[in-house]
């Protein structure tokens, strides 16, 4: 598995714009369709939402190459305020109809990390 | 009522007045997934209006026994219906200032490319293939904006996108109504791709149906017939060369 991009960012909503052309650029680097490209990007605003809610100030972005597509791995790291929306049911359900392999981790009853791959 | 009792009082009577409330209750989801895909060229408000009335057809459909939360049910419905119209306005033409005169260039390039290739074409193949860099195409893809295809083509002219466009598309019409060229473009579909074929053309059924009819699901039918429109067009260009 080779690591195409690594970003650690504040999770804050003026942040989300440079992470989606971040993701933009990297979905065209593995040669992802121009739609599918777009449905990774909500993928990971929705990802940095959920950590975001679930009490996250500032999360890491992992991107590999994996199987021919792009694997995301989205990890909350330092502590904030958590406050949790009616919105993230709807977030996972997004994650879980737009990506391939979506997987919620979660401890101590939150989530931590939001894992899904693309164009495998 | 709770969700649960809303939905198992609408199903039971039927009631038009009990669905309303529980689209009403449930707006704000159509309402917010149509913002998570506003900005790719089409206004919120048709999206909004796409997503109101894919939850008004959730509504119909959802079964509250299967022990499914209506939000998680409708969410990947309304997702679906969205992508779908992605689809069938892929053909509207961007404003001709800088940008969206790119965004235009890209999708029709992305569109030849796909049937040429045979797969969807990535940000550096469409770079290519325009002339410019791949970091232009993919902060296009950022941008919004579309016109109706009543608009004029520029200030000066009075010609409308439709007028100027109206030929290519009879070339286009005549070839499909040939109906040697697409039997023999379909020779060699597999059973399934056939099945898709005749359920959304031939009975024009939606893409939900054709997926609870062939035992798929949404997005595999909406994948599906993207590939195989792709390569039925490029079996009709090769026909009429």
């Amino acid at each position: 598995m080779k690591e195409l991009l690594r970003i650690g960012l504040k999770l804050e909503d003026e942040l989300f714009t440079t992470v989606r052309l971040a993701t933009g650029g990297v979905c065209s680097l593995a040669g992802l369709g121009l739609d599918d490209s777009e449905d990774c990007k909500v993928c990971v605003t929705e990802g940095l939402l959920l950590l975001m809610h679930a009490g996250y100030a500032s999360a890491e972005i992992a991107v590999s190459e994996r199987d021919g597509g792009l694997f995301f791995s989205l990890t909350g790291s330092e502590e904030g305020c958590a406050a949790s929306s009616d919105a993230d049911e709807i977030s996972e359900a997004l994650l879980a109809a737009l990506a391939e392999d979506a997987l919620l981790t979660r401890s101590d009853g939150r989530i931590s990390c939001v894992t899904f791959s693309f164009g495998k | 009522m709770d969700e649960r009792e809303l939905f198992e009082k609408y199903r039971e009577t039927g009631d038009i007045a009990i669905r309303n409330e529980i689209v009403e209750k449930y707006l704000y989801v159509a309402s917010l997934l149509a913002k998570k895909f506003a900005g790719r060229g089409v206004e919120y408000d048709d999206l909004y209006q796409v997503a109101a009335l894919a939850l008004i057809k959730g509504v119909d459909r959802y079964d509250p026994s299967k022990g499914v939360r209506f939000t998680t049910f409708i969410t990947p419905t309304i997702t679906g219906e969205i992508k779908n119209y992605f689809r069938d306005r892929s053909r509207v033409i961007h404003l001709p200032r800088r940008v969206n005169e790119l965004r235009s260039s890209i999708r029709r390039a992305a569109e030849e490319l796909a049937v040429e290739r045979g797969h969807d074409p990535s940000a550096k193949e469409i770079a290519e293939r325009l002339g410019v860099t791949e970091e232009e195409v993919v902060r296009c893809a950022e941008a919004g904006g579309v016109v109706s295809l009543d608009h004029a083509i520029s200030d000066e002219e009075s010609t409308t996108f439709h007028e100027v466009l109206a030929a290519e598309d009879d070339g286009g019409i005549e070839r499909l109504e040939n109906r040697e060229a697409l039997l023999s473009a379909m020779k060699g579909l597999s059973e399934s791709e056939r099945a898709l074929l005749r359920y959304r053309f031939g009975e024009e059924l939606s893409q939900a149906e054709t997926a609870r009819r062939m035992h798929v699901s949404q997005m595999y039918v909406s994948r599906l017939e993207r590939k195989l429109l792709a390569r039925l067009r490029e079996s009709l260009g090769e026909w009429g060369s």
